[in-house]
């Protein structure tokens, strides 16, 4: 057997003594919410390890669950110290007013060369990089009734699977295409909460 | 063991402790230590070759750090 496996146990273990111990001897919630980030990277090390597809397979509902849990705990940070967004002049960085078209083109071109979940998020980064450096003024219901759509059409392509195997590359196509489209709509609207909406 | 994978633990070990017990003890210090062991990770992923893994903890890396600086931004603002 490779040494490496049990090697990069033992580090990992290190790690998460470490991490851990960061963690219990800290006492700002928002410091904490911070190393909750570096526990999940520490767990994603772990599945890595097990270096077959099955750890592909693990890492990808562990990054979903992961970012959906970070937002979730930081909105209830927020609300609970009654954190308002700042009212004063937002703090002005070059490259956010002079990136934002290509750097945004450039993201989502290749996240739809790559397709299916990978390429929705990476397609995402440029969608919300574009909003939170240009603002935003579209109308969401529209992007929330393609993303329904783009789900029906994901839920068809496993029927074709299932009734007609022998078109499966089409049923790939439609399923890769359709989650790209779901994952962007989704966490795109992530780049809104910076400025500009009604409710943040 | 592939020098990939050697290099990511190294990584992985420093940016724990650099993240755990960041010198300036701010907000942004440690956000920005965070991306230490994550390059870690990074490696130890390429040394597994899991692209896929690879490329979506790169996109979903980039909206976590929206997320938090979001949060750090409005607790500076109260401070």
């Amino acid at each position: 057997m490779d040494i490496a496996y049990p090697v990069g146990l033992v580090v990992v273990a290190a790690s998460i003594v470490i991490g851990f111990t960061a963690l219990v001897r800290e006492k700002d919630d928002l410091h904490r919410i911070l190393l909750t980030d570096l526990a999940e990277i520490l767990a994603l090390v772990l599945i890595a390890l097990v270096a077959t597809d099955l750890a592909e397979a693990l890492i990808l509902p562990g990054l979903v669950v992961g970012i959906s849990e970070l937002m979730a705990v930081s909105e209830v940070y927020i609300a609970k110290e009654g954190l308002r967004a700042p009212t004063g002049p937002l703090f002005r960085i070059e490259v956010m007013d002079s990136a934002p078209g290509i750097l945004a083109l450039i993201l989502v071109a290749y996240g739809i060369v790559l397709s299916g979940f990978t390429g929705g998020a990476i397609a995402a980064v440029g969608a919300v990089f574009y909003f939170m450096c240009r603002g935003h003024t579209e109308q969401f219901e529209l992007i929330e009734t393609v993303s329904g759509y783009a789900w029906a059409f994901w839920i068809g392509a496993f029927f074709i699977f299932m009734f007609l195997p022998a078109y499966w590359f089409f049923g790939v196509m439609i399923a890769g295409g359709a989650i790209l489209i779901k994952v962007m709509a989704k966490m795109s609207l992530v780049g809104t909460m910076r400025r500009g909406g009604p409710d943040v | 063991m592939m020098p990939e994978f050697v290099l990511g633990c190294i990584i992985l070990i420093i940016g724990v402790i650099a993240a755990g017990f960041p010198r300036p003890m701010t907000y942004l210090g440690r956000l920005i230590s965070l991306e230490i062991p994550a390059f870690g990770l990074l490696l130890i992923m390429l040394a597994y070759d899991e692209m896929l893994a690879l490329l979506t903890f790169i996109g979903v890396t980039a909206i976590s750090t929206f997320v938090l600086v979001r949060a750090i931004e409005r607790k500076e603002a109260a401070e």
